[in-house]
């Protein structure tokens, strides 16, 4: 699959998820962003961490927006008046608007997932455009340095464990950290020197493995990217509805426009190979 | 400069940023085609003076310049190091600090990609690169499976890759076992036939003194031209152990049917050994054939798969393969006194300094020392207080001879103190020199090696 792509249908997933109030719509991005993840994400690559890490960003948006936003006909509970912030009435429409809030909340990051969880870091720096292709490779390069630095820390703790040195004692953290810190450092200047002599910087960048354009890649882009502009013009022009709870919940009204380019989001799952 | 020299330095003295003394100091010197081996102490200013031939010195280091310097026809001064990048190749010590991409093939493309070469062009170098270093097998693989060596000659493949003309390597054999030495001195001979110019300065001669070439030492910044016969000293002076005492001392450590690796895929399976008081035990073999592996299991700091370790009680003193991860305090000497901190041993520790021959550098920064430098305030942190069992992982890793004497002196009377030690070496000098009992970690067994095979 194309980096360039994939990223441009990122952006349209993103763009739809966040143009839209309507937690049917939401949902739709996030299962079809989930059907992207789950067909095409990298070997060994575990879905489970970012998926507890959206439940519980979506069950705090929930929590605060129902303590916070007192609107809505339905009250459930009243809090006294003298707590700050909180106090007053819960209702029901401030708790399903957090859930929706949620809801955009994990749209959006799911839709932005693919780029780290389904292409391989570099693929993505060098699907930057030339003009930040020197950044990016700085970005690579930075990424490729991070397991570098867990390992590094992990050597660093044994070879001062032997050294009588215990995790208990927080005054003693610091003959941890330093050392990692210091470590890390020394080894981005070091690798810095070696990519100044390995030529970097010198002018416009090539690479070793240019993406090409399948018919496949632009069938993604052009309908994701389709797909966004329609529903966001459909947005502005209201024809497709936007949905707000306050003061009494409603249903959100669907529409087949704002269905269909949801659903085109399930695009690279029909034409991509896995 | 004359009109052959493919490098040329006429009075060249170099400072670093706030050094009152130069690193290089009044240095000519030409670099033809062939082979030019540098040697000298840690700290001498080798490292420096490979740097000026790619312009890292002064563009990347800053310090103050005098006198001139050309290569390939550009004046360093006025060359940005990006540019010297397309004449001039460049392996650093530590090959894990140079890999740029976790992937063997774009690695080597690296260099490549920024000089603006076209794909079709950069896939059929990084081929011919591959197979010039001899790790074709390795395409497709992660940079970060490899081991040491193979590492070595991926950053090797990266600089060859640009077709240099002048290649420099700075301790190239650090981390390499005697199999992969001897496979990239044999290349730098091919190499040098095809008429690229091969700088390397190298404490480990062994494998090096029967390379064709000049041989140069670097003493306090100078050049000095080294005859054959010093060039072959101290490594092939080789040392006779002392008499061992290992079948009366007690047992310190012991193996019994142990299965081990750190992603708990076992690296050794079914190793028995152990080790006495007052022996000194190497551990010799391959790049990833398990001898780190051995030693983080002996010190407890990895838990075996199966079996059981056992070490008599005491202090356990353990050298990691990287100085860097045990250097934090701000002098040398606070280093060596953090070891024994809350002991009454800070006497021993400044005879230990003095031993290591490191009393003139006791208050100075240990990360501001030299590699070989460092490995020796690492040593002396590690062994400080009279350790019960020292595990010590290459240690004579960037260390001149003299600082490999002083080592084998610090052993052999640790040796006597009654101290338990197992070094895991390629330094087949080191291990000659003290091992009492060479044992061959290989393919996930330990074997012993008697003294006709270690020789």
């Amino acid at each position: 699959m194309n980096a360039r792509a994939l990223a441009l249908w990122s952006l349209s997933g993103v763009t739809i998820a966040l143009s839209t109030g309507s937690p049917v719509y939401r949902a739709l991005v996030l299962l079809c962003a989930l059907n992207v993840l789950l067909a095409f994400r990298r070997p060994g690559v575990s879905l489970r961490g970012l998926l507890i890490a959206l439940g519980v960003a979506a069950a705090i948006a929930m929590a605060t927006t129902t303590l916070a936003s007192h609107t809505g006909d339905h009250a459930f509970l009243m809090l006294p008046g003298g707590i700050p912030v909180i106090g007053g009435p819960l209702t029901l429409e401030a708790a399903v608007f957090g859930a929706s809030t949620g809801l955009g909340i994990a749209a959006a990051v799911l839709a932005a997932a693919p780029l780290s969880l389904v292409l391989q870091p570099h693929a993505l720096v060098d699907a930057l455009p030339g003009a930040l292709a020197r950044t990016g490779a700085a970005i690579g390069t930075a990424l490729n340095l991070i397991p570098g630095i867990a390992r590094s820390a992990t050597e660093i703790r044994d070879a001062q464990r032997m050294r009588g040195w215990r995790s208990r004692r927080v005054r003693e953290w610091p003959d941890l950290a330093v050392p990692v810190v210091l470590t890390a450092l020394e080894g981005s200047i070091t690798l810095a020197e070696a990519m100044e002599a390995r030529g970097y910087g010198s002018g416009v960048r090539t690479h070793y493995s240019e993406q090409g354009w399948r018919s496949t890649d632009l069938i993604v882009a052009v309908v994701a990217v389709a797909a966004a502009a329609v529903f966001v013009a459909f947005r502005v022009t209201g024809a497709i509805a936007d949905w707000y709870p306050f003061p009494d919940l409603s249903w959100p009204a669907v529409g087949v426009a704002g269905v269909l380019c949801c659903l085109a989001l399930l695009t690279p799952v029909l034409v991509w190979r896995r | 400069m004359t009109g052959a020299a493919i490098a040329s330095l006429s009075g060249f003295r170099y400072w670093y940023p706030n050094a009152g003394v130069p690193s290089i100091d009044a240095v000519d010197l030409d670099v033809d085609g062939g082979i030019t081996l540098l040697s000298g102490a840690s700290g001498s200013g080798k490292s420096s003076l490979l740097r000026v031939f790619n312009g890292l010195v002064p563009h990347f280091h800053g310090g103050t310049v005098m006198g001139t310097a050309t290569v390939c026809g550009h004046e360093v001064i006025a060359t940005p190091t990006r540019v010297l990048a397309t004449k001039v190749g460049f392996v650093f010590q530590d090959p894990e600090l140079q890999s740029v991409y976790p992937s063997v093939e774009r690695d080597v493309a690296f260099g490549l990609e920024n000089i603006g070469t076209p794909a079709g062009v950069m896939q059929r170098r990084v081929g011919e690169a591959l197979e010039q270093t001899g790790i074709v097998h390795l395409g497709g693989r992660a940079v970060a499976t490899l081991s040491g060596g193979e590492r070595q000659r991926l950053a090797l493949a990266g600089v060859l890759a640009m077709r240099p003309r002048l290649l420099v390597l700075d301790e190239p054999l650090s981390q390499l076992d005697d199999g992969g030495a001897r496979a990239l001195a044999a290349t730098l001979v091919d190499l040098a036939d095809q008429g690229i110019a091969v700088v390397v300065a190298e404490h480990r001669f062994e494998h090096l003194r029967a390379l064709p070439g000049r041989s140069l030492a670097v003493v306090g910044g100078r050049i000095r031209d080294v005859d054959a016969v010093a060039r072959n000293r101290a490594n092939g002076a080789v040392r006779a152990p002392l008499t061992s005492t290992r079948t009366a001392a007690p047992v310190a450590w012991n193996l019994d049917r142990v299965a081990a690796g750190p992603t708990r895929v076992p690296v050794l399976e079914s190793v028995s050994v152990e080790g006495r008081s007052g022996e000194v035990v190497a551990l010799v073999g391959p790049n990833g054939g398990g001898k780190t592996t051995l030693l983080r299991t002996m010190a407890g700091l990895l838990a075996p798969i199966s079996g059981t370790v056992h070490r008599t009680p005491g202090r356990v003193a353990y050298l990691p393969q990287n100085p860097m991860a045990l250097l934090h305090r701000p002098t040398v000497a606070a280093e060596v006194a953090w070891t024994v901190r809350g002991d009454a041993q800070s006497e021993d520790a400044t005879a230990l300094i003095a031993e290591l021959g490191l009393t003139h550098l006791a208050d100075r920064d240990p990360r501001d020392l030299s590699t070989g430098e460092r490995q020796r305030a690492a040593i002396a942190a590690v062994l400080a207080g009279a350790p019960h069992i020292a595990l010590l992982d290459e240690p004579t890793r960037g260390m001149d001879d003299a600082a490999r004497d002083a080592l084998c002196s610090v052993i052999v009377r640790m040796r006597n103190a009654g101290t338990s030690i197992v070094l895991a070496t390629h330094d087949r000098n080191l291990a000659a020199a003290v091992a009492d009992r060479t044992l061959a970690v290989e393919s996930g067994a330990v074997r012993e090696l008697t003294p006709a095979a270690v020789a």
